[in-house]
């Protein structure tokens, strides 16, 4: 923390100047090439890692036949169980870890470039504090048994945070540092109404429960969540992306935003709300995951370059692929003990972060 | 290379019609003549015939079973706390362990159970072993231990013998159930009998565990509490509505209990855990010592994992009354 200044630098290239902005370089070409590799790199992913640490001795054959009998082709139908565990558990806990490694991603990205901040990440406002201040009261209330109570609680409280950061900012110009630090104090606050009931009635039983939930877990994906997630993804992703322009601009601050022609106030807002809906959305399915909204973007970006244009859809891709494999590892690493996902994304992100940082020159 | 193309394809086409898509095998448990039915915390399960493939999803449960004598149908185990009762260690070594610690739901349904036994319905949930509305569309039934889902009028050793009742009933060995009841009720109506004659207002702490030099006591809702009344001796944290409060040891020696009860945990190999470890913890603390129960020996050691709800749980009480009548006894 020597250099708490530096932090607050933009989080782009220095060689980057207002011109390419507006008129990408001849570079278009490889980034689009680069864009469809790395779909297909996630659709390989996607289909593999369904396979991985698949239990009860099935493989392909037991894949295609669950798959299979959903499109009406003619395979004979698996033992209900197992067919449960690749239909019902197994594809939509890999696809909803591409949506929310995808989500998480794209929010690192566009919170990075909102806040001049190249520390920020999703939880950066509070989202995950007051989600897990949301939780532990549905938890203590006693609904602890069902998901969705604790899904539910999480989401409320997520709001409830970032109802009181927007009350915070209500007035005054919305300037980055601003930002940055009204949302650490808001996340401290729940931090610490979360400690309060925690302490003040929780057993050892929810605490664990809290605990695991705040690492980030995959386990509880289902359909359910999956459709939630893909819907809140479609839109928020793509009001983000719509955004690109902006957010090229507030990497050389508000004067040339505005200079550019952004309405700075009122995009930093729109981008806010977006992304803290859609980290609610995440968080709320499956615990605060951390990590992957910080190191997905700086990495992307090292590969591209700052274009939001490019950086948004490719950071996407890149933390669903990310996500995806860090919770194959979680599953299989231990098995049969699952590791919550969230230290498999710092395990593996720390190194590949300093990899960047030393790349970059910056470390 | 074709093959794993049209894998991809027809996944990709899944991805797509995942939203409205839910498995056509609806569950269609038409309860026929001979059918067993048994309700169980909120759930009413129905047996056809005998589950041949049983879960049991922590050690407790698996310890019921194994005393109802269907271990031979035990495909799989989990969430081992603490060794095995001797008795049963033998069968239970041949029960495949499908996670040292929280089973969750994928290595269930890879196990294929017809019949999934927990102690708490908090090990159902999403991100454990599944919830139990799932498996219920899934048509495996979840029996959860009576125990632990209080109807709030019926005491918790009834419940217990509910539990084996019940799962007697839905595995088709009622008379073995029966008999486990029996022997488990005299040892409960022998300490009551004990009670009603012992003077009353004898003071007890029980002290489970010590963990971070901080005691975890005996409150309410456990079954220690329910022993304390059983024998006829007051619980001195029973104001406290938690199973395991943690406390200080200043509010131990305030209360001024007659007896202590020392759980020994030594099985779980933590410092501190064993009885003797606790002890003399406590004949190190300034006031705790000070307490004539140390002073004069009244001291009662009981194994810790008795003191949770299983089907061990009854040694516990006879241990206990048992030496509550050495002590008065002797005055």
């Amino acid at each position: 923390m020597a250099d708490r200044a530096g932090l607050l630098d933009p989080a782009v290239e220095p060689e980057v100047t207002p011109s390419s902005v507006a008129a990408p370089g001849s570079g278009g070409g490889r980034r689009v090439a680069v864009l469809l590799l790395s779909l297909l790199v996630l659709a390989v992913s996607l289909v593999a890692a369904v396979r991985v640490g698949l239990g009860g001795g099935m493989g392909w054959d037991e894949i295609g036949r669950a798959v299979g009998a959903r499109l009406g082709l003619p395979v004979p139908p698996l033992p209900r169980l197992a067919d449960s565990l690749i239909w019902d558990l197994r594809v939509p806990r890999v696809l909803l870890a591409a949506l929310v490694g995808a989500a998480l991603a794209v929010c690192g990205a566009a919170l990075q470039s909102v806040t001049r901040n190249a520390l920020a990440d999703p939880y950066l406002l509070g989202v995950s504090s007051g989600a897990s201040t949301g939780a532990v009261v549905v938890v203590l209330l006693g609904f602890a048994g069902s998901h969705l109570g604790m899904t539910g609680g999480a989401f409320l409280g997520a709001l409830v945070s970032f109802a009181l950061l927007v009350f915070l900012l209500r007035r005054r110009g919305l300037d980055s540092v601003r930002i940055v630090l009204t949302g650490v104090v808001v996340g401290q606050l729940f931090t610490a109404i979360t400690s309060l009931i925690l302490m003040s009635s929780g057993d050892a039983d929810s605490t664990r429960a809290l605990t695991h939930w705040l690492l980030g877990s995959l386990a509880p994906a289902r359909w359910q969540s999956v459709v939630l997630c893909a819907l809140a993804c479609a839109v928020g992703l793509l009001v983000v992306w719509l955004h690109s322009p902006a957010l090229d601009g507030f990497a050389f601050g508000a004067d040339t935003a505005t200079s550019l022609g952004v309405d700075v106030r009122t995009v930093r807002m729109v981008l806010l709300v977006t992304t803290s809906l859609l980290t609610a959305v995440a968080v709320a399915a499956v615990g605060a995951i951390g990590f992957v909204g910080l190191i997905v973007p700086h990495g992307v970006r090292f590969l591209v370059g700052p274009l939001h244009r490019v950086l948004l859809p490719l950071s996407a891709v890149v933390g669903a692929t990310f996500l995806v494999w860090t919770d194959a590892l979680a599953r299989v690493a231990f098995a049969p003990l699952e590791v919550p996902v969230g230290v498999f994304t710092a395990l593996l992100g720390v190194p590949l972060f300093l990899l960047i940082l030393r790349k970059r020159g910056e470390l | 290379m074709s093959r794993s193309a049209r894998l991809m394809s027809v996944f990709a086409a899944a991805v797509l019609a995942a939203a409205c898509a839910t498995p056509e095998n609806a569950p269609s448990t038409a309860a026929s003549s001979g059918a067993v039915e048994v309700e169980s915390c909120g759930k009413r399960l129905t047996f056809d015939g005998a589950p041949e493939r049983v879960v049991a999803l922590d050690q407790s449960s698996t310890e019921t079973l194994l005393a109802l004598g269907v271990g031979d149908r035990v495909v799989g185990t989990a969430n081992l706390k603490t060794r095995v009762s001797p008795q049963y260690a033998e069968a239970y070594g041949r029960i495949p362990v499908l996670s040292p610690k929280v089973l969750t739901a994928e290595p269930l349904r890879a196990a294929n159970p017809d019949l999934v036994v927990a102690s708490f319905k908090e090990l159902f949930t999403a991100d454990r072993a599944g919830t139990r509305d799932e498996l219920e569309q899934l048509g495996v039934p979840t029996f959860v231990s009576a125990v632990n889902c209080p109807d709030g009028e019926t005491e918790p050793f009834e419940r217990m013998f509910r539990d084996f009742t019940d799962l007697g009933r839905a595995l088709g060995v009622s008379e073995q159930a029966g008999k486990l009841v029996a022997d488990q009720r005299a040892v409960v109506d022998q300490a009551r009998a004990a009670g009603e004659e012992r003077p009353a207002g004898l003071k007890v702490v029980w002290v489970y565990s010590v963990y971070n030099g901080i005691p975890y006591v005996a409150g309410k809702s456990g079954m220690a509490s329910h022993m304390s009344a059983l024998a006829g001796v007051d619980n001195v944290f029973d104001d406290v509505d938690q199973e395991w409060p943690e406390v200080s040891w200043d509010e131990i020696a305030a209360r001024g209990p007659d007896v202590v009860v020392i759980g020994d945990l030594s099985e779980r190999g933590n410092p501190g855990d064993s009885a003797a470890e606790k002890l003399a913890m406590m004949r190190e603390h300034p006031a705790v010592s000070q307490l004539p129960a140390l002073r004069d020996g009244k001291v009662v050691e009981l194994p810790g994992i008795e003191m949770d709800p299983s089907v061990r749980t009854v040694n516990a009480l006879r241990t206990f009354t048992t030496r509550l009548d050495e002590i008065t006894s002797r005055g």
